[in-house]
């Protein structure tokens, strides 16, 4: 019995407070982020698509990659986009510019999309023309390579991008971004004569930390390598390749 | 500094906590935060101590974060090795390629009110 306050318990080590109380939740922080996640996800396959999170530093060519992409895949596969960054529209113009939906969010200082705000920018995507029905849908988050990295989106597929003057280091450095993708691009393959990257090292580093992550390198201003990207996006979508493709450079 | 995200999260829990059962004032909080999260638990803390003296209800609450280990299973050789460090390779095969199990996650354990 207790010596304090009488009650059956065996020791006396015990709150005598009786306003006070503990409540044992035992929940994710993340709970709410990725229960709106999984709603997001349901919502892309409605829609017939396929999702990818885009996740880099500032100025790795996110923004490029998805206009080669587009001006490649456009006339086969419905895309959309769904472009984060703190502050202006000047990603979503660009994306306009080459004929598919596309909706800007901007997070007013915030260094990330949460799953919430992606919910806000399916429904105004559905407003867009043809914004309705996508085979792919690319989620370009907040330039940055920590922060996007925690938060699920609903996403099918996390792709990570390090460009070559960013150096080989990165997957070392930032490890959860590169633990939690499927994809690793290694981006600007056009400048390795002018760094120091050595693409194994960055490969082995990436590879060290997430052994199932596919690693690809790519210039979208040369075009090197832009074959397996395009491969593994058509891959996703279950649309074979055709034979007569537009030259990559043709259209720019 | 998305700890200031996770920590409003936190603090939306804990109104909703509060207003559950019923009481005041929040008087500890106990986290796990994995070494994999991504989150800092040095940021976490700072940005709790900010956000938490806004409201009443949980001005001066303490935090208690405790950070797992977490486990490296060989591709190779299956063996599992607990660590706070990744491994550079298996102790038991040398094999480099080892995938990190736990330690990414971000859980609200237990709360104190009264």
């Amino acid at each position: 019995m207790c010596d304090s306050c009488g009650c059956d318990l065996a020791s006396n080590n015990h709150s005598h407070d009786t306003d006070s109380r503990i409540i044992e939740v035992h929940q994710s922080l993340l709970a709410a982020n990725d229960a709106m996640a999984a709603r997001n996800k349901a919502h892309f396959e409605a829609m017939g698509a396929v999702a990818i999170n885009m996740i880099s530093s500032p100025g790795s060519g996110k923004t490029t990659l998805l206009e080669k992409t587009i001006e490649r895949l456009k006339k086969k596969i419905r895309i959309g986009v769904i472009e984060g960054d703190i502050e202006t529209d000047r990603d979503a113009q660009r994306i306009r510019a080459k004929g598919v939906p596309v909706i800007q969010l901007t997070t007013g200082g915030a260094c990330h999309l949460d799953a919430a705000q992606v919910h806000k920018g399916i429904h105004l995507l559905e407003k867009e023309p043809g914004g309705a029905r996508l085979d792919l849908l690319f989620i370009e988050n907040v330039g940055n390579l920590v922060c996007p990295a925690t938060f699920d989106l609903g996403e099918h597929q996390r792709v990570v991008l390090v460009s070559v003057p960013e150096g080989p280091d990165k997957p070392a450095k930032y490890p959860k971004a590169f633990i939690s993708s499927q994809i690793f691009l290694i981006t600007k393959t056009d400048l390795l004569p002018y760094f120091d990257f050595p693409v194994t090292e960055a490969r082995r580093e990436a590879l060290h930390l997430n052994p199932r992550l596919q690693v690809m390198a790519l210039s979208a201003t040369s075009g090197e390598g832009f074959e397996a990207w395009i491969s593994y996006l058509e891959g996703l979508t279950g649309k074979t390749r055709k034979d007569n493709f537009p030259p990559l450079l043709s259209q720019s | 500094m998305h700890e200031m995200s996770l920590v409003q999260a936190l603090l939306t829990q804990l109104t909703s906590l509060a207003a559950e059962h019923d009481k005041k004032k929040v008087i500890t909080v106990t986290l796990t935060i994995g070494p994999l999260s991504g989150v800092v638990i040095d940021s976490f803390q700072f940005g709790f101590d900010i956000l938490s003296a806004e409201s009443n209800l949980t001005k001066g609450a303490r935090l208690i974060i405790t950070s797992p280990t977490v486990s490296y299973h060989c591709v190779r050789c299956g063996s599992i090795q607990t660590a706070a460090m990744r491994p550079d390779h298996c102790p038991e095969c040398s094999e480099t390629l080892l995938i990190a199990e736990g330690g990414d996650a971000i859980i609200l354990n237990q709360v104190e009110m009264e």
